[in-house]
């Protein structure tokens, strides 16, 4: 994925649907359709910002049946590198995006006999797509949905018109919670749980599906890591014989991009694998933060996702 | 004659416990009795917990072909005693007189079951391949059944021409019991129709048949 491939949008409305979370809806900017996607999808949208390019993805959150529009969901982050902030801050209806094409890493399986929607926070945002297609199949599906308080519950309105007698809202602020154990120890045999949310809900539900005795292949989940900030080092890329240094705010794929040396990429959030890069020399040890490698190809130290991971030292080469 | 090499064909491996289970239904047919013996003792050693969620529903080993003929289906002795998988701790024990009402009864059992139910087959192939299209409508994933191969690999074959199943063949060369074409019993394997693929044998020269043998016992 290069920025050759990106298509050029214009932001046509922003919305602010709770204290923590903007709604943009994005156009083709020459007008016409937009490439299909299905539930579950997102798209990287490209800022260039005075500083750098970021790259963030963001779940698509519209009907996979409007191709007119792109609809996202951005939180604001507090620790931000930047990209919330820009989009939050800084943008306006009538501006020009880039993004990349979806890529769908959190699909739905069509071969559910029912559904189980687990979301907390802004993780709503791939649910609502995939609701879309929910709706037009056969299979029974709930979503139960766990929201701070009624002010952050994004997105609310439009799920109640839509799906209302499949949807359970939490707040946390009425001490409401998801009973995971309670509804994955009593699902019929077919059931699929996808979770998006922060990590440890993700954590809670993957660890109490496998305790009721759930397959992993029933079990689904998409969490996007931010880049973390972390301290500066330096890298050397084997092939290209270039020494590079990396700030702590920058992430070692964008790097090596702003470099000029192409890591082909498709999530940038330290889920899909693509940006995998094999790595020659640990150095004094790298910093993995992806969701892709296993515990052993972590602790091996011979590859690393660029995307998310850092290394701490200043000897660190990669085969690129 | 057999096209070797073909990636459809069913690789089955001994049946071991998957303790990340927490409802076990086994099945087994004939001789299939003693892999899930061992699968018991392994249960009972790795999760003791496991065999009061553990049943067994067992048949002695008439085939679906047999099982019309009811003296044939309850003359087959048993590879088992009769109190065996009770030794052996299992909550429960179902015998069957056919694979056909052991596998209806799995469909029942398959209706009601909740999420964290693990099936092991144990049995002739053609038994593995329609208990296996059976679970499918129930969307369990090979990380959820395993199999285990002992008994009779007599084949189910569908004749791709009439789509007639012909059940117990033996022969690397079967009459179609549908159209009659003389049919060349492929490794190509449907898991959704539980069944190999039966192709014309002497379509370009009606008639010549290449020596038919015994291949599959």
């Amino acid at each position: 994925m290069t920025d050759g491939q990106t298509i050029a949008v214009e932001v046509s409305a922003i919305e602010r649907v709770t204290p923590l979370i903007k709604h943009f809806t994005l156009r083709r900017a020459e007008g016409g359709p937009l490439p299909a996607f299905s539930g579950g999808s997102h798209i990287i949208v490209v800022m260039r910002t005075a500083r750098r390019v970021n790259r963030n993805p963001y779940s698509l959150l519209g009907s996979p049946a409007d191709l007119d529009r792109y609809e996202i969901g951005v939180r604001r982050m507090e620790d931000s590198r930047g990209g919330s902030h820009f989009l939050h801050d800084e943008v306006a209806v009538g501006d020009r995006l880039e993004i990349a094409h979806p890529v769908n890493l959190f699909p739905l399986d069509k071969r559910a006999r029912k559904h189980l929607l687990l979301a907390g926070g802004v993780g709503i945002t791939p649910f609502l797509a995939q609701l879309e297609d929910l709706a037009v199949g056969t299979a029974p599906y709930e979503l139960h949905y766990s929201v701070r308080s009624p002010d952050h519950a994004a997105f609310k309105d439009r799920l109640i018109a839509g799906h209302g007698g499949h949807v359970r809202l939490y707040h946390d602020s009425a001490g409401e919670a998801i009973d995971v154990e309670g509804l994955l120890s009593a699902q019929p045999l077919g059931t699929h749980v996808y979770v998006c949310g922060p990590k440890g809900m993700i954590d809670t539900v993957i660890d109490t599906a496998r305790a009721c005795g759930w397959s992993m292949s029933h079990i689904h989940w998409e969490q996007f890591s931010a880049p973390p900030v972390g301290d500066a080092f330096e890298v050397f890329l084997e092939r290209s014989q270039r020494r590079l240094s990396v700030p702590p705010d920058q992430s070692l794929l964008e790097a090596i991009e702003a470099a000029g040396v192409e890591v082909p990429y498709l999530c940038r959030g330290g889920v899909c694998g693509f940006c995998r890069t094999r790595v020659l020399d640990a150095g004094d040890g790298l910093l993995h933060h992806d969701h892709f490698l296993s515990d052993a190809e972590k602790s091996g130290g011979k590859s690393l996702m660029p995307c998310v991971s850092r290394a701490r030292g200043k000897h660190v080469v990669l085969d690129l | 004659m057999l096209v070797s090499g073909i990636k459809s064909k069913p690789v089955y491996s001994p049946l071991r416990a998957d303790t990340s289970g927490r409802y076990h239904w086994m099945l087994g047919v004939g001789v299939g009795a003693a892999p899930l013996l061992r699968v018991l003792a392994e249960l009972r050693t790795l999760k003791p917990d496991a065999l009061s969620a553990t049943r067994v529903l067992y048949t002695p080993g008439a085939t679906i072909d047999a099982a019309t003929d009811v003296d044939s289906a309850t003359s087959v002795a048993p590879a088992v005693d009769a109190g065996s998988f009770a030794a052996a701790g299992v909550a429960e024990t179902r015998w069957f007189a056919d694979e056909h009402s052991l596998l209806a009864a799995c469909r029942t059992v398959l209706e009601t079951a909740f999420m964290g139910t693990r099936l092991y087959v144990a049995g002739p192939e053609s038994f593995i391949g329609l208990a296996m299209q059976q679970s499918l409508e129930f969307n369990l994933n090979p990380d959820e059944i395993r199999a285990e191969e002992c008994g009779s690999r007599a084949r189910r074959v569908w004749c791709v021409h009439c789509r007639r199943i012909a059940e117990q063949v033996t022969t690397n060369i079967v009459r179609c019991p549908g159209c009659e074409r003389w049919l060349l019993v492929r490794d190509h394997y449907s898991r959704r129709l539980a069944a190999y693929m039966g192709v014309m044998v002497d379509a370009e020269a009606p008639g010549e048949l290449p020596p038919i043998r015994t291949v599959f016992q």
